[in-house]
C-alpha cells in the first residue's frame, strides 16, 4: 500500500543521530583531565586494585588484595629485605633480629623506641601513641582468638608457642574472653619494649611467621572503638594512612610523616648499577600519596597504563607476544614498547605440578607408570607454548628465589623422552599403553585457559600411550575431591607461606597426608626421617645435603610431575624509580619513588 | 481494583516462599561451599568447623532455613561473609550509581528505539526496512562484550573522546558515564527495534487501522493517535519488567569502566558462595519483579479499557 510521506519522517534519521549525540555532548570530548596529572611537587603513585579486598583487619584477611593494603597501613615485627635474594629476614619494628636463648626455645624481642601509631580518634586527643610490648602481646592473643581468626592461625602459629593453643581453646569455649586476665605461658613481657616468646620445640622457621601481614600489630584502642568496622578502617604504624576508602572507587593512602623506616643501604651486586641504591638511607616512604582505583578488567588497565595513567602493570598471556619476548633467559619489550617503558620480571614463589594419588590402583603401587608419566611430559614446550615462555622448568619442588632451591641443590628432573616413557610403560605391564585404562585429572576451574592447558597435556601424553581425560570442577568441589582422596591425578600448585624449602618439602611428609597438604598421600619412611631432621636445622650446607637426598627420593618415587614455576613479567613507566619485584613483601610502595617532572611530561 | 491489588499482593507470598526454598536448596545444600572457598586448600578440620560455627553453617538445615525466613521478614540478611559489609550498606553506596549508569540510556534508548521501529514499520517492505532489519540482526549477533571492548578501545583510547574508565561523584560522573551510556544504547538498538517493529506491524494490520484510514484520518493521525497508543501496551509490558534490573546495574559495564555500582554483587556472591548477599539480592529481585508485574497489569488496565482485572 502506498504511504504518503510525512516530512518529519524524512528528517527522522537526523533526529535519531542528534539524540545520540546529545547523549554524549555533555562530554568535553578529547580534553579529559588525566588521572595522575597535576602538581609536580606531590609524588603520587598511580596503581590499581584488581579485586575488592575482603578485610583490612590483619588477622581476618586471607587474600592478596587485603594483604597488599594492610602492608601499607600496618607493620609486622619483621620483614624481608627489599633488595637481597634469596629473601632475607630483617627487623622492622624491632631493634635487631630476635635473640635465641641457650635453651634453643626462647626468643627475646626488643621493640624500637619512638614508633607511633597513626593519629586516629581511637586515641586520647586523636594523637597516635607509642608502640609497646603490650600491643604485641595483645596482637598475638587476638590472632589466636578463634572468634577473630578461624583462618590463618593453624598455618602460622599452631603448635609453635607454649600455651597459645590452650588460649585459643579457651576462646572457643568463651566468646568474649578478657585477654588481660589470661596469661599465655610462652609469651612474657620483660619491660615496656621487650618481650619473650617460648617455643614448644626448636623451630628455626618461627620468625618467618612474624613477617606476615596477618600478624601485623593492631592497637587495642582501635579494636575497641571500631569493632567490625576495623575491617574497612586502619590504625597501624605503617608507612601510609588510609585516607579514602570507597567500596569500589579510588582508595587513597597518604604518607605517614612519622614512619620509622629507612631505605636499605645494601643489596645485590647489580642493584647499585641499576640505580636501586640511589636513595640508600633515606627516610621512608618516598611517595606522598598512593591512588588505588578498582580496575578489575585487563583491557582498561592496559589502556590506562599505555596512556601513562598507571605507573606499572603486569603483562598477561594475551598481550605478551605483542609486547614482549624472551631472549635466552631474559625478557625484553618489543617495538614501540621498548623505548617507552621499562620491563620487570621476577620468579614467582609458586610451583605448579600434577599430584599423583598414591591410593589409586593404577599409580599408587606402580612406580614405573609414574616414571613413564614424568618422561612423557615436555615441560619446556608446555611453558613455551602455553605460557609464552613465562616460566621455569623445575628440577626440584622449590621455586628459584627461595633458599634450598635447585640453585644450591644439584638435582636434575626427568627430561622429555617418549621412548623412555614407552619403555617404562612396558616395564609397568602396559606395552604401548595397551591395557592402561584412561586416566582422569582434576582441575579446580572450568575456564578457557585451563581447558587449553588440558588439551596440550592430553595431546602430549597420548604420544607416549596415555589417554588423559579432564574433569573440570568448581573450587570447593575440587578441594573436597582431593581431600577425600577420590582422584587419580590433580592439577596442583603451592605458593610459599614463607621463603624456605621446608614449606615445599612438607607436601610429601607422611603425617601431612590428605586431607593435609600431602594431597597424594605419599608415604616414604626414609623421606619422613630426613624431613624431620631438616625442619629443625638452620639454613646451611649440612641442611642442603639432606634436602638433596630428599629431592632424589622424590625423583625416584615421582609423587608429583612438575609443570612449571611461573615468572611474572610486567612493565613500568620510566618515571617509576627504585622498582624491584619483591614477592615476600605485601607491598613495596614505601620503597618506590617518582620522578615527578618526567611523569608530568609523560602525561601531557 | 483495590481488591484485585490486595489479592495480587498476597499472591506474592507463596512466590517468595517458593523462591526461598529453591535458593536455599541451590546454595545452602548444593552450591559452592563458602567455608572451603574462604579457607582455601588444606584447611584443618578444626578451622573448617570454627568458620562454619562463626557463620552459623553448623546448624541443622531446618534451622538455617527458618533463619532465612526470619531474614526475609526482617529484611536483614546479615553481613557478607567476605567483606563484612551489610547488604543495606552496599545498596546505599552503590544502587544510585548503578541507576545513574542504567536509567538514562534505558529511557533514551526506549525513545530512540521506538522512533526507529516506527520509521521501519512505516517504510515496511522497502529497502530501508530490509536494510534496517538486517543491521538489527547483525548487531544482535555481536556479543555485548565485543561492543564494550571495541568501543572502549577505539572511542576512549584511540580517539580520546572519553576517559578510558573511572568515576567521580555527582555531576562529575557524566564524562565517565557517557561512553557506557552510548554502548548500552547501541547494544539495545538491535533487539529492541526488532521487537517494537513487530509490535507496530501487528497493530498496522489491525481492523481499527483500516477503519480509521477509511474514515479519512491522516497517516500521521493513524500512526500517533491509534497505532502508537495501542502498541504501547506490549511495549509497556516489555519495558516495565526490566525496571527492577536497572538498580542491579550492569556487571560487565561496571567492571570495564570501574563504575562503583552493585552490578558485581550477585556475580561475586555466586562465585564465593556468599550466602547473605546471595539471599538478599535474590529476594530483592523476586519481590521487586513481582511488584512490577503487578504495576504492569494495573497500568495496562488503565490504558486499555478492554482489560478487566479479576
Amino acid at each position: 500500500m502506498a504511504v504518503k510521506k510525512i516530512s518529519i519522517w524524512q528528517k527522522a534519521p537526523q533526529v535519531v543521530l542528534s539524540a545520540l549525540l546529545i547523549t554524549t555532548a555533555a562530554v568535553p570530548l578529547g580534553c579529559q583531565p588525566r588521572q595522575g596529572a597535576g602538581d609536580t611537587g606531590v609524588k603520587v603513585l598511580d596503581t590499581f586494585r584488581a579485586s575488592v579486598y575482603r578485610s583490612l583487619d590483619p588477622p581476618k584477611q586471607f587474600d592478596v588484595a587485603s594483604a597488599r593494603i594492610i602492608s601499607n597501613i600496618y607493620d609486622p615485627l619483621l620483614e624481608y629485605h627489599y633488595l637481597k635474594r634469596p629473601y632475607e629476614l630483617v627487623p622492622n619494628l624491632l631493634e635487631t633480629l630476635p635473640e635465641l636463648g641457650e635453651d634453643k626455645l626462647t626468643y627475646t624481642f626488643k621493640l624500637r623506641k619512638g614508633i607511633k601509631f597513626h593519629d586516629d580518634p581511637c586515641f586520647p586527643d586523636g594523637k597516635g601513641r607509642e608502640l609497646n610490648a603490650d600491643d604485641v602481646i595483645y596482637t598475638l592473643k587476638r590472632f589466636a582468638d578463634v572468634n577473630v581468626n578461624p583462618q590463618s592461625y593453624p598455618a602460622l602459629l599452631e603448635n609453635r608457642i607454649k600455651g597459645l593453643d590452650e588460649f585459643r581453646e579457651k576462646t572457643r569455649q568463651q566468646k568474649d574472653l578478657d585477654y588481660d586476665q589470661e596469661n599465655v605461658s610462652g609469651i612474657e613481657k620483660v619491660d615496656s619494649h621487650t618481650f619473650k616468646i617460648v617455643m614448644t620445640e626448636p623451630d628455626p622457621l618461627l620468625l618467618m611467621s612474624f613477617a606476615t601481614s596477618p600478624l601485623s600489630i593492631v592497637p587495642k584502642e582501635a579494636v575497641e572503638k571500631y569493632g567490625r568496622k576495623l575491617e574497612h578502617h586502619g590504625v597501624g604504624t605503617g608507612p601510609y594512612i588510609l585516607d579514602k576508602n570507597p567500596r569500589k572507587g579510588v582508595m587513597v593512602l597518604k604518607k605517614n610523616p612519622n614512619y620509622h623506616g629507612t631505605y636499605p643501604t645494601e643489596g645485590e651486586p647489580d642493584d647499585q648499577s641499576q640505580g636501586l641504591l640511589e636513595d640508600a638511607g633515606e627516610k621512608l616512604p618516598l611517595i606522598d600519596e598512593i591512588r588505588l582505583p578498582l580496575i578489575e578488567e585487563a583491557q582498561p588497565r592496559m589502556l590506562k597504563f599505555l596512556k601513562g595513567e598507571l605507573d606499572s602493570i603486569g603483562i598477561d598471556r594475551d598481550n605478551f607476544s605483542k609486547m614482549a619476548e624472551k631472549v635466552g633467559e631474559k625478557f625484553q619489550l618489543k617495538g614501540e614498547f621498548a623505548g617507552k617503558f621499562n620491563i620487570a620480571s621476577a620468579n614467582d614463589l609458586t610451583s605448579f605440578y600434577i599430584t599423583i594419588n598414591f591410593r589409586d590402583k593404577t599409580f599408587g603401587q606402580n612406580k614405573a607408570v609414574r616414571q613413564a608419566l614424568a618422561y612423557a611430559l615436555d615441560t619446556p614446550t608446555y611453558i613455551e607454548k602455553m605460557d609464552n615462555g613465562r616460566g621455569h622448568a623445575l628440577n626440584t619442588i622449590v621455586p628459584l628465589p627461595i633458599a634450598g632451591s635447585e640453585e644450591t641443590i644439584p638435582v636434575k628432573w626427568y627430561s622429555h623422552d617418549p621412548t623412555k616413557a614407552k619403555a617404562k610403560l612396558k616395564e609397568a605391564g602396559y606395552p604401548e599403553g595397551k591395557g592402561l585404562p584412561p586416566i582422569t585429572i582434576l582441575y579446580p576451574s572450568q575456564d578457557k585457559i585451563t581447558k587449553q592447558n588440558h588439551e596440550f597435556l592430553r595431546n602430549q601424553l597420548a604420544q607416549s600411550g596415555f589417554q588423559l581425560k579432564g574433569e573440570f570442577l568448581n573450587f570447593s568441589e575440587f578441594l573436597q575431591r582431593k581431600e577425600g582422596g577420590s582422584f587419580q591425578l590433580s592439577n596442583s600448585g603451592w605458593g610459599a607461606d614463607y621463603p624456605d624449602a621446608e614449606n615445599f618439602y612438607q607436601l610429601f611428609y607422611g603425617p601431612n597426608k590428605a586431607p593435609g597438604p600431602n594431597a597424594g598421600s605419599y608415604q616414604n619412611p626414609e623421606y619422613d626421617r630426613l624431613y624431620e631432621q631438616m625442619r629443625r636445622m638452620s639454613p646451611g650446607a649440612e641442611r642442603n645435603t639432606i634436602i638433596e637426598k630428599m629431592a632424589l627420593i622424590l625423583k625416584e618415587d615421582v609423587p608429583i610431575v612438575f609443570l612449571r614455576a611461573p615468572i611474572s613479567v610486567g612493565m613500568r613507566q620510566k618515571w617509576l624509580l627504585n622498582s624491584k619485584p619483591n614477592l615476600m613483601l605485601g607491598s613495596t610502595s614505601k620503597f618506590l619513588d617518582i620522578d615527578t617532572e618526567a611523569k608530568a611530561r609523560g602525561l601531557k | 481494583m483495590v481488591g484485585y491489588t490486595i489479592r495480587r499482593l498476597l499472591y506474592i507470598i507463596p512466590t517468595i516462599l517458593g523462591v526461598a526454598v529453591i535458593i536455599f536448596v541451590l546454595f545452602n545444600v548444593a552450591g559452592e561451599d563458602p567455608v572451603r572457598i574462604a579457607l582455601g586448600q588444606h584447611a584443618t578440620p578444626q578451622a573448617i568447623a570454627d568458620l562454619e560455627a562463626q557463620w552459623g553453617l553448623d546448624q541443622p538445615l531446618w534451622k538455617q532455613f527458618l533463619d532465612f525466613l526470619r531474614q526475609i521478614v526482617t529484611f536483614d540478611y546479615g553481613a557478607s561473609y567476605f567483606t563484612g559489609e551489610r547488604l543495606g550498606e552496599a545498596f546505599a553506596s552503590g544502587a544510585l550509581v548503578s541507576l545513574s549508569l542504567t536509567l538514562p540510556p534505558f529511557v533514551l534508548g526506549l525513545v530512540i528505539n521506538i522512533v526507529i521501529a516506527m520509521l521501519i514499520a512505516y517504510y515496511r517492505g522497502t529497502w530501508f526496512d530490509r536494510f534496517s532489519t538486517a543491521i538489527a540482526v547483525i548487531s544482535m549477533s555481536v556479543s555485548y562484550l565485543v561492543y564494550i571492548i571495541a568501543m572502549q578501545y577505539f572511542l576512549a583510547y584511540e580517539l580520546e573522546w572519553f576517559p578510558i574508565n573511572g568515576y567521580a561523584p555527582g555531576w562529575d560522573a557524566i564524562p565517565y558515564l557517557a561512553l557506557p551510556w552510548l554502548i548500552i544504547i547501541v547494544v539495545s538498538i538491535g533487539p529492541d527495534v526488532r521487537i517494537y517493529r513487530t509490535i507496530f506491524l501487528n497493530e498496522m494490520q489491525a481492523n481499527y487501522v483500516r477503519t480509521a484510514r477509511a474514515k479519512g484520518v491522516s497517516e500521521r493521525g493513524v500512526l500517533f493517535t491509534h497505532i502508537l497508543k495501542n502498541a504501547m501496551i506490549p511495549v509497556l509490558t516489555f519495558t516495565i519488567v526490566a525496571v527492577p534490573f536497572l538498580i542491579l546495574g550492569m556487571f560487565l559495564m561496571e567492571r570495564f569502566f570501574s563504575i562503583p555500582g552493585i552490578g558485581d554483587l550477585m556475580i561475586s556472591a555466586i562465585n564465593n558462595g556468599d550466602l547473605p548477599v546471595l539471599k538478599g539480592m535474590t529476594m530483592y529481585i523476586t519481590i521487586t519483579y513481582a511488584l512490577f508485574n503487578l504495576i504492569t497489569d494495573l497500568l495496562i488496565a488503565a490504558v486499555d479499557p478492554r482489560v478487566k482485572l479479576h
